[in-house]
């Protein structure tokens, strides 16, 4: 009984494709983009130190690029929108980051509601 | 009782408190629910109050280290189990707060992370090295204290004090869906589990020995662990605060540790981060040198070697040796390239499920009147010890699932 259930647990975590499968990391890149967008708009502001926006700005950019590969659907309306995030300049403008994530938001939001 | 001694000792337990799972469980659950799982911070302190106070206790009157004792009670093969599992969960606990030490020194300083990784550990071990136990403790916990920034950003924003205060009252939010549930449930079970480190009781009950505590330390105890780890708590629970305030309504859900910093430099500016950093930075490294001495005390304690920090680091070699090979171990997982955050989530999933194996022969050894005499548990001590102990147990059961289930928390 216990070993039917971890099968089912290992099944249901394991095996999903698609969107829903992706929600995750849309829900990851959506953040990141966030988080993105905050750095940038405390360093516009002399709030932080150098070392610290770049090296944020860096690992942001390593697991978007980690989140973009681990996505079953690449080629998707929200795989277009994690690769629009990755082209954006270290240094992007914090509402351009936004509304990016903002459109993630709302992916994420429909797929969780369908 | 020396109130500077005691003063001292409750500022350490403050410093000490806040580790790296607790640093990332505290800022995530703040984004994702508000101030709704505060209550799972508050509920947990009071749960390593009531086993810190009993390993404390069991030290100072039996003098015998918890390990030791366990050995005598649970008999050679299941003393065995809990040792391994103790070992393997506190192992890759110490790997995540090297590896938090490197990425921190990575913000503060640029360097490359796992070159920061191997800098911090080498400090680390000549610090242990060098230094006795009370300079070890207290270095790493008072420069902790740093982490009282997150204290006063949180005062500095204007939280909505109200709200904050009803986060105390056990609560599941309203309207949640079954997903946004069992990611609750998730983020409850960890933080159980970041607050309540097995390894805790063993450092701390390890450190009565190292000290020599006797029954005249027992008031000293009783506060350290109440007022001291209750303060520590309210650090995290500023950092939770702080990330419902600013992370959540700007839909970021802390995926770095760096990002906490974040907190206090939006209200204070570079002072603020540096602080913020700084205090992480210290408050990790102090639970760095905890995990890998209480792996070194479980070791050395079961197999009867000799041990201590107040003896030469040659007086007691195979203890010596044990804490450098748990160290270099620690550092190899580190530079696997393994993901810090992965390393928490790991540390967090291996601690809740070896939790009820540590906790309950200490509370048996605590219980019994033959052994502790008029020192044993009253009821209060007895009646939190045996709920906390199947609250515990029903946290071990649910943390695998939950955490297949919400792909680690993440929903």
């Amino acid at each position: 009984m216990t070993r039917q259930l971890w099968l089912l647990l290992l099944l249901v975590a394991g095996c999903a494709k698609g969107p829903e499968a992706d929600l995750q990391y849309i829900g990851e890149a959506r953040s990141l983009g966030a988080e993105w967008a905050l750095v940038n708009e405390q360093a516009a502001g002399g709030r932080l130190t150098s070392h610290y926006t770049a090296t944020m700005r860096q690992n942001i950019r390593e697991q978007l690029q980690t989140t973009r590969t681990s996505l079953t659907r690449p080629d998707s309306r929200y795989g277009a929108e994690i690769q629009a995030l990755l082209e954006q300049p270290d240094n992007a403008a914090p509402a351009e980051l936004r509304a990016h994530a903002d459109r993630l938001k709302t992916i994420e939001d429909g797929l969780e509601s369908a | 009782m020396n109130p500077l001694e005691l003063t001292l000792g409750i500022m350490t337990a403050v410093g000490g408190f806040v580790d790296i799972s607790e640093l990332v469980f505290a800022a995530k659950a703040g984004s994702t629910f508000g101030y709704a799982l505060i209550w799972v911070f508050a509920f947990a302190t009071v749960g390593i109050m009531v086993f810190g106070e009993m390993s404390g206790r069991v030290a100072a009157v039996a003098k015998q280290p918890v390990f030791s004792l366990m050995r005598h009670r649970l008999g050679l093969k299941l003393g065995l189990v809990t040792l391994v599992a103790s070992l393997v969960s506190t192992l890759i606990t110490c790997a995540a707060e090297v590896g938090g030490m490197g990425l921190i020194l990575h913000y503060l300083t640029g360097a490359p992370y796992l070159l920061m990784a191997v800098a911090s550990t080498l400090v680390l071990m000549a610090s242990m090295w060098i230094l006795p136990f009370k300079w070890i403790e207290r270095i790493y916990g008072l420069l902790g204290l740093l982490m009282i920034v997150f204290a006063a950003a949180l005062v500095a924003i204007h939280p909505p004090w109200a709200k904050l205060a009803a986060g105390f009252v056990p609560q599941v939010p309203a309207g949640l869906s079954t997903k946004e549930l069992l990611q609750f449930a998730y983020f409850a079970v960890a933080i159980l589990s970041a607050v309540m480190f097995p390894y805790e009781a063993y450092f701390y009950s390890s450190g009565g020995i190292e000290e020599h505590w006797g029954p005249k330390d027992l008031l000293t105890n009783r506060v350290t662990t109440t007022v001291g780890f209750g303060l520590g708590s309210l650090l995290a629970i500023a950092i939770l605060a702080g990330s419902a305030q600013l992370f959540g309504p700007a839909n970021v859900g802390p995926e770095m540790p760096g990002t906490s910093a974040l907190e206090a430099a939006i209200p204070f500016g570079r002072a603020g981060l540096l602080l913020a950093l700084l205090g992480m930075l210290f408050a990790v490294a102090g639970a760095a040198v905890e995990t890998c001495m209480a792996n070194a005390y479980a070791i050395a304690q079961f197999f009867g070697w000799e041990w201590g920090r107040h003896k030469k680091p040659w007086e007691a070699p195979r203890f010596t040796l044990a804490w450098i090979v748990l160290f270099l171990l620690a550092l190899l997982i580190v530079m696997t390239d393994v993901d810090v955050m992965s390393l928490v989530e790991y540390a967090v999933l291996f601690s809740i499920v070896v939790l009820p194996l540590t906790y309950l022969p200490l509370m048996l050894l605590a219980d019994d009147k033959s052994f502790m005499g008029k020192y044993a548990n009253k009821w209060l001590a007895k009646g939190l010890g045996w709920i906390y102990f199947a609250i515990v147990t029903a946290a071990a059961i649910a943390a695998v699932p939950l955490y297949l289930l919400t792909s680690g928390g993440q929903g």
